[in-house]
């Protein structure tokens, strides 16, 4: 067995831009000039946010040869991972209650104060993904580049395989549409030369 | 580093400074030494917390000399190791800092402000800040930051104080500012920024007494009023004491959230000030290490401004005249005996009648000496005075006024010769503001044409030296009609300059001068001269006729004047009060005694009075120098009503003051010394940097009803435990309050004090209602 670590993000390490925030929120312009009341409450929407946050990041390198080919009929390597001899397959989540918060605010009728959440928490959960994408490469090397199911020749339902592969109760996948829960979530992959795995 | 190369810096990137300091050398278990005797005796220290500011991101740290200030450490008794101090801190941050990082020379207040908000005469202010500068200078510093002041007058010394020893390296200038955007002396943030703009420091900012999410808005305030450079530093929240470790609520996570709001406002540099640490900073600038400066648009607003009125030049500037002896042979005898009544009641009435500004001409210069237009320019900023038109011919003299003066100055005049513009361009330099040039060299154009011609030629040279067009209020020239010169000449002249963008002013009353029906002349001129665009008017405003004239040709432009800022009250004592009226106050008194008793006179009226003071100062509707000058003019009159009582106690109560062991700062407790005399207390005042033992010594001996406590720093905070600990062990009995910068509600309560005490305005009410309590 290829054990699991667990990677646990310092909170700053979940902090989006607020420019990259606002953006996702729909806000333009260059800065972008928002007025005192929409600020006060993006900025205690970013705070309530990182209150919130359990950011979590599960992760495991393993040799490519000890990685199956297909699964149920679906690729698994996507083919742009070319010369690669490990792959570290990660799976990191703002946890359930960002979902939650999101939830009531819908059903309290705060469609705003709901969105705005969501657009921190994509960017918060980008956030932590390369945060430990830059500490990963710092031990393994260049790699390629990060690969998620659902783009290019990898199917969305390749979650499950990797869900599975890195034994996390904390976040599932559909088994028809792929889709997870919590919601911030995200499985990922990068391919690496070498590769610091540990031998079963 | 050379200005020009820093300007381009900030232009490029977003600068980091660091953090706190006293508060982290608090952490570390430095709180009961002085942080700046650090830098001699465990210097190790001050090289690890600005190596790590540095490994956190830091593009710029300052040297550990805040409070190293000859002054400062006289009132530590460290005065004989100034130099050291300084030169120490230089060489441990450049040690720190290699070549990658910047080194400024830190600055702030010397704890006694300049006179009339302080005790310090000006030229001595700005020598103690030249000396410091001058040793962080000759140490290796590459630029300078003034921080954490209250009083304009107090950063405009330091800054002359530093460009008295360097022109060559920049300079950031910081006030400190609460939510009401104002400084505890009165200045708002326009005014600061306004100020600033015009003067030869590189960077406008803000620090301190506030969080982030609580800055955002006075730097916007800021951000509107000046095109320098910005800069800012936030604490990270209020402190919170357990009576062992001090701490800031505002993690480093908390206060980057708001960060980037502030480069979008157009911050420059960014730092943080009590209660950040490393870890803020290291924050902050992961969060903000991808943004650019952005560039700001702002047209800088021509307006003329004292400490704590700001006022537009536009739509329509009113000159008052009549501070000006000519033709009143009894006035000039009162300023030549320095006896100011007259001045001052001048200022007063032409402000109440809806002068913008005041025009100062103290007559026949020959007379006078420099103390005149010293204690002129100081009381009357003591009294809060609209902005000053300075109509002073000897050059030694005008700078001297405007050396003193606290605000952006309108310099009343220079005509278009070498000589007479390059003394006028050397003051515009180095103190700001406006100047009004007069059409004319050395002998009056006859045309309109020609006046203008010799405007824009005055302009030009104007240009050439840095003064842009703005700056300047062109005068057409009036002259008189009864010596048969045609006023026509002066209207077309507006009129070709309002056509070029060049703001006017004329000097009205001379178009009258030894006719009958004044008033009508003038005034049926005015409303003419502003039809073709003039901007503004040296004139009676105590002319009804005029005056309305001037409305009327306002409102036909669809405009009004600016509106007046200052208070009007239905109280007459309380108008005498803040206008410093002592014999106005006396009769009013003395008006009130012929009908009821000496008792109800001294709390009923004249303590209704101040209180009523105390609210308008707690509405933000009148700033700290009028509830000082409102004080000065009580105390007098209680003393009085005091000497006429006999055996009756008029006192409301007795009040010891002190400011804590450790603590220096004692602005504040004078303050609330001051405000507490004029409600009729009795105020012993045990000194600063008091121990408790002594304090409770002071209490026993005087046996007061209350003892006030005043605590400014973050580090002595405890210390009020300490007193409260000390009168619970000791049985003595008194009502215990706390205030200052320091303090909070929670932390009195975990003292044991009997109340907290937010500021001066609260202080009289908070007293009054516990000696009601106790009775």
């Amino acid at each position: 067995m290829y054990t699991t670590k667990l990677y646990i993000p310092k909170s700053d390490e979940i902090m989006p831009s607020k420019r990259a925030y606002f953006f996702r929120a729909g806000f333009k312009g260059n800065p972008i000039v928002l007025d005192d009341i929409m600020r006060n409450l993006a900025n205690s929407i970013y705070a309530r946010g990182l209150e919130i946050s359990e950011g979590r990041l599960f992760y495991k390198t393993m040799p490519i040869e000890e990685i199956p080919k297909l699964v149920n009929g679906m690729i698994i390597i996507p083919e742009i991972f070319k010369n690669i001899k490990s792959i570290t397959f990660f799976v990191s989540t703002l946890g359930k209650k960002i979902d939650q918060a999101i939830e009531d605010y819908l059903a309290q009728q705060k469609v705003l104060q709901a969105t705005l959440l969501d657009a921190w928490a994509s960017e918060a959960l980008e956030e932590l993904n390369q945060s430990f994408d830059a500490w990963l490469r710092d031990q393994s090397g260049e790699g390629t580049r990060r690969f998620s199911p659902g783009y290019g020749d990898v199917d969305i339902r390749v979650n499950n395989f990797i869900l599975d592969l890195l034994e996390v109760d904390s976040v599932c996948a559909s088994l028809e549409t792929g889709i997870l829960l919590p919601r911030k979530s995200t499985v990922c992959m990068i391919g690496f030369e070498g590769g610091n795995y540990e031998t079963k | 580093m050379k200005r020009n190369k820093f300007s381009q810096l900030l232009k490029e990137r977003i600068l980091i400074l660091d953090g706190g300091y006293g508060t982290e050398f608090f952490k570390r278990g430095y709180g009961e030494m002085p942080g700046e005797l650090l830098n001699l005796q465990v210097p190790e220290v001050v090289e690890s917390l600005q190596r790590e500011y540095v490994e956190a991101g830091s593009d710029i740290i300052l040297t550990n000399t805040f409070s190293a200030n000859r002054p400062k450490l006289a009132s530590l008794g460290l005065e004989e190791h100034f130099e050291e101090i300084n030169f120490r801190a230089v060489q441990i941050a450049r040690k720190v800092a290699g070549d990658k990082v910047l080194v400024f020379g830190d600055l702030s207040s010397t704890g006694n402000f300049p006179i009339p908000m302080g005790s310090m005469d000006f030229e001595g202010s700005v020598q103690v800040f030249s000396e410091q500068a001058k040793i962080l200078l000759d140490a290796g510093v590459d630029g300078f930051i003034i921080e954490t002041m209250t009083d304009l007058k107090e950063l405009k010394a330091a800054v002359l104080g530093i460009r008295n020893v360097t022109e060559d390296l920049p300079v950031i200038v910081h006030m400190t500012f609460d939510s009401s955007l104002r400084a505890v002396t009165g200045t708002s943030v326009a005014i600061f920024a306004s100020t600033f703009e015009d003067l030869d420091v590189d960077v406008i900012g803000i620090n301190c007494t506030l969080e982030p999410e609580e800055m955002l808005p006075v730097f916007k305030e800021l951000a509107k009023y000046t095109t320098k450079p910005l800069s800012l530093e936030p604490n990270a929240g209020d402190p919170i004491y357990d009576g062992k470790n001090l701490s800031y609520k505002m993690t480093p996570e908390h206060f980057a959230i708001y960060i980037e709001d502030f480069v979008d406002l157009g911050a420059n540099i960014i730092g943080g000030c009590c209660g950040t640490s490393p870890n803020h900073i290291k924050v902050m600038k992961k969060l903000i290490s991808k943004r650019r400066p952005v560039q700001r648009n702002i047209s800088f607003v021509q307006s003329f401004i004292s400490r704590t009125v700001y006022r537009t030049v536009e739509p329509f500037t009113i000159i008052g005249e009549r501070i000006n002896p000519a033709s009143r042979k009894k006035f000039q005898e009162e300023i030549v005996q320095k006896n100011y009544s007259t001045l001052y009641d001048e200022a007063t009435s032409q402000e109440k009648e809806g002068a913008t500004i005041l025009d100062l001409n103290l007559g026949i210069e020959k007379l006078l000496t420099p103390e005149h237009f010293k204690e002129v320019m100081v009381e009357l900023d003591r009294r809060s005075s609209i902005p000053i038109s300075f109509d002073i011919q000897n050059s030694e003299y005008l700078e001297i006024a405007l050396r003193e003066y606290p605000g952006r100055p309108l310099i009343n005049s220079a005509q278009v010769t070498e000589k007479s513009l390059e003394s006028r361009i050397q003051l515009l330099k180095k103190y700001g503001g406006m100047l009004i040039l007069l059409a004319m060299g050395k002998g009056i154009p006859k045309t309109p044409e020609e006046r203008f011609e010799k405007i824009l030629e005055g302009i030009a040279i104007l240009e050439e030296n840095g003064i842009s067009r703005d700056r300047v209020l062109a005068d057409p020239l009036v002259l008189s009609l009864g010596a048969k010169k045609d006023p026509r000449v002066t209207l077309e002249t507006v009129r070709l300059l309002k056509e070029a963008g060049i703001k006017t002013t004329m000097g009205l009353s001379n178009l009258s001068f030894g006719l009958p029906g004044r008033a009508e002349i003038n005034g049926v001129y005015l409303a003419q001269a502003m039809e073709k665009g003039l901007t503004s008017a040296i004139m009676n405003s105590g002319d009804i006729f005029v005056m309305g004239s001037m409305r009327g040709a306002l409102e036909l432009r669809g405009e009004m004047v600016t509106e007046k800022e200052k208070v009007v009250t239905d109280n007459p004592m309380v108008e005498a009060l803040l206008s410093g009226d002592q014999n106005q106050l006396k009769s009013l008194i003395e008006e009130e005694l012929k009908e009821i008793s000496l008792l109800e006179v001294s709390q009923d009226i004249l303590g209704k009075a101040m209180e009523e003071v105390g609210d308008l100062y707690a509405e933000g509707k009148i700033y700290l120098p009028h509830l000082l000058l409102a004080s000065e003019t009580a105390q007098p009159i209680f003393e009085f009503l005091n000497s006429l009582s006999g055996e009756e106690r008029t006192y409301q109560g007795k009040v010891v003051l002190a400011t804590v062991e450790g603590d220096v700062h004692d602005i504040g407790k004078n303050i609330v010394g001051t405000v507490l005399k004029s409600g009729g207390f009795q105020i012993i005042d045990a000194g600063k940097d008091v121990p408790a033992e002594e304090i409770i010594e002071v209490v026993k001996r005087e046996k007061p009803d209350i003892l006030g406590l005043a605590v400014m720093m973050t580090t002595t905070v405890g210390r009020v435990e300490e007193v409260a600990e000390l009168l619970k062990k000791e049985n003595v009995q008194v009502i215990l309050i706390a205030g200052g910068a320091s303090m909070n509600a929670q932390l009195a309560e975990r003292f044991g004090c009997d109340e907290y005490c937010k500021n001066a305005s609260v202080v009289l009410e908070v007293c009054r209602g516990l000696i009601k309590s106790q009775e």
